[in-house]
């Protein structure tokens, strides 16, 4: 594999989610650091400086996800990283996920959105595609 | 005896006229008053609607023709006849202006006295039946004046907005709650509705008028007139179809839809919640089980399993939450039938903590009891009194540290019951406390990971609690326990 993306920041209230996805990237090559909660994803976002982050949407808030995507892209770092959003409120549950006003969508600034139970060559495929220069 | 055709009154002071007369009438079966003189002649005459009167003109007392007059004065339509062997120019030109029907000449054979009575009565019945044309007419006059004027009361007094607009798009008709929707200060009849109205009512009243047929027929349409959900409203627009199926003018009436748009909008999202809360524990159990059918995926055997125990104990947490669903759905609804009984709160203790005792093991926890004397009884369903203990005896299992211990005290205050369930477990961050009995919502933090509920316990219990006019409060202090206080009303007769 010659993708860019060593180490990936998985971070997931869910822990049974947060195993599965850790074990599946880990299978595939990648090095993978978990947090739980969105303010321990922001301290091992400063600490690790991953690759690439994937983060749940809703945690201790319902927007806990949007809130630490757009610390995280607010960094000089992480202008530079693929950050995807990753929930199982969908479209058909009625959920404005995708935020729906170009400001939100201004605001939150992820790179994708993914849906839960997320699958590996889908990651993968997006993770390849990403161009920080487009961005 | 036959039925009668009609009431005469005769007048006149010879005597041997007026009996024959009267016998000649009563075989034509009609009925016959008589009156012997000019005075009597009034009187009865005033007194009661005679259909006919044949009136002498020359009475000793009183003149015919004032006769005549005095009837005709009270019952119009008496049909009088005056009956004279002095037939003279003047007289009849006076009775005749005084309202006499005919001229009877004396003396009369019978023949010709019938047939002048038939003629008269003909003439008293098309007078009677105009006449009660004349009253329906009137009637229905009054009841169309009395009809429009509390249809505009109606129209006027309504909360919904009702505007007509006529063919070329002038205001015909308008209410002031039309005004209020459409935030205007005034509109007079006549002007532009076009201009007046938000575009997608006029795109529909122009919709209506096309020559297209089967445009014309009702649209609603809902609107936002103010945003941030602050003004909902329906527009209903009709057309007015003439006769000849044109169209004479478009009714629109403007309904407030904003509460309902409110209920629907928290609707909406608490089923967004549960298509979430649903999905996540699906999502759990496949990708455990796609884990463990990855052929690229090497986990040891103890993995596995572990990974199927977890995906139980998730499908156990979807069943719980779909329980809980139902319930509050049942509550909701109130289909369920509560069966109101006698309950003493020490039994329910009891038997839910037998209930729980393998929990209450596993995890080395002490429940201690404290009951005061007389130990209140309530009026309430079992069902749902079991309900509260089950769900907060084992979140205070749940929540509590290992070795813990859980107090709970059952005693009177005024016409309550006192219930408190106290743990010593890990206690609550005030943001946390302030939310706990949201649907759905579950304190996350690292002292509760791994700690399985579906979001939903606390609001049965409180739906339950207040259901029954009772309270439920919480105190808490982060780290070191919670305390739920339940003030349940004692049914004192």
């Amino acid at each position: 594999m010659d993708l860019l993306v060593k180490k990936i920041l998985l971070v997931d209230d869910d822990i049974d989610l947060l195993e599965q996805n850790k074990l599946i990237l880990e299978n595939k090559g990648f090095q993978v650091v978990t947090g739980e909660s969105g303010s321990e994803g922001w301290s091992l976002f400063q600490k690790e400086k991953p690759d690439a982050c994937i983060v749940d949407l809703i945690m201790e808030q319902m927007d806990s996800g949007f809130v630490l995507t757009h610390r995280i892209k607010k960094t000089e770092h992480g202008k530079n990283i693929p950050v995807f959003i990753l929930t199982s409120a969908t479209y058909e549950t009625g959920f404005k996920f995708s935020a729906s006003t170009s400001e939100e969508r201004e605001w939150i600034k992820c790179d994708g959105i993914l849906h839960k139970p997320v699958v590996v060559e889908e990651l993968i495929t997006k993770l390849e595609n990403f161009n920080p220069k487009t961005n | 005896m036959n039925e009668t055709k009609g009431k005469i009154l005769v007048v006149d002071d010879e005597k041997g006229l007026r009996i024959g007369t009267q016998r000649l009438l009563e075989d034509e079966n009609f009925t016959v008053d008589t009156a012997e003189n000019g005075e009597q002649g009034i009187s009865l005459g005033v007194a009661s609607d005679y259909d006919l009167a044949i009136i002498d003109l020359k009475m000793p007392d009183v003149d015919g023709l004032e006769v005549l007059k005095q009837i005709k004065s009270v019952h119009p339509n008496t049909i009088c006849f005056i009956a004279t062997a002095y037939a003279s120019y003047e007289t009849a030109i006076e009775s005749t202006r005084l309202g006499a029907y005919g001229y009877i000449p004396k003396p009369f054979t019978p023949d010709e006295l019938i047939y002048q009575v038939e003629q008269g009565f003909r003439q008293r019945q098309l007078v009677v039946e105009s006449e009660l044309l004349k009253k329906e007419r009137d009637e229905n006059l009054i009841e169309i004046a009395s009809e429009k004027s509390r249809l505009n009361t109606i129209i006027k007094a309504i909360s919904d907005g009702v505007l007509v607009i006529n063919r070329i798009g002038e205001l015909v008709y308008f209410n002031t709650a039309a005004l209020k929707y459409f935030d205007l200060d005034s509109l007079s009849i006549g002007d532009s509705a076009l201009i007046h109205l938000p575009a997608p009512i006029v795109e529909i009243i122009k919709k209506i008028y096309s020559p297209d047929q089967a445009l014309q027929k009702t649209y609603s349409i809902q609107l936002e007139l103010k945003s941030n959900n602050e003004l909902f409203v329906e527009s209903t627009c009709t057309p007015i179809l003439q006769n000849d199926k044109s169209i004479a003018g478009v009714v629109v009436v403007i309904k407030n839809i904003t509460e309902f748009k409110k209920i629907e909008l928290i609707k909406s999202q608490f089923v967004s919640m549960v298509a979430h809360e649903l999905k996540t524990p699906m999502a759990a159990v496949q990708g455990f089980l796609n884990i463990i059918l990855d052929d690229s995926i090497s986990i040891p055997y103890d993995t596995q399993r572990d990974y199927l125990v977890r995906s139980v104990i998730r499908l156990k947490s979807l069943t719980d939450l779909v329980n809980d669903l139902l319930d509050i759905s049942r509550m909701e609804l109130k289909t369920k039938q509560r069966e109101i009984t006698e309950i003493k709160l020490d039994e329910i203790v009891q038997s839910v903590s037998q209930m729980l005792e393998l929990e209450l093991k596993k995890k080395g926890v002490t429940l201690i009891t404290h009951y005061e004397e007389p130990i209140p009884t309530i009026k309430a369903d079992a069902n749902e009194i079991n309900r509260i203990f089950t769900n907060l005896i084992s979140n205070a299992i749940k929540y509590n540290k290992d070795k813990g211990k859980i107090d709970i005290s059952i005693s009177h205050s005024g016409s309550y019951a006192v219930i408190q369930i106290s743990d010593s477990g890990i206690g609550m961050k005030t943001e946390e406390k302030n939310r706990l009995f949201q649907e759905f919502y579950r304190a996350k933090n690292e002292k509760t990971r791994g700690i399985s509920g579906t979001g939903l316990g606390l609001s049965i219990v409180k739906k339950i609690v207040e259901s029954y006019y009772g309270k439920i409060e919480v105190e808490s202090e982060y780290g070191s326990g919670t305390t739920f206080i339940i003030h349940f009303p004692i049914n004192t007769n």
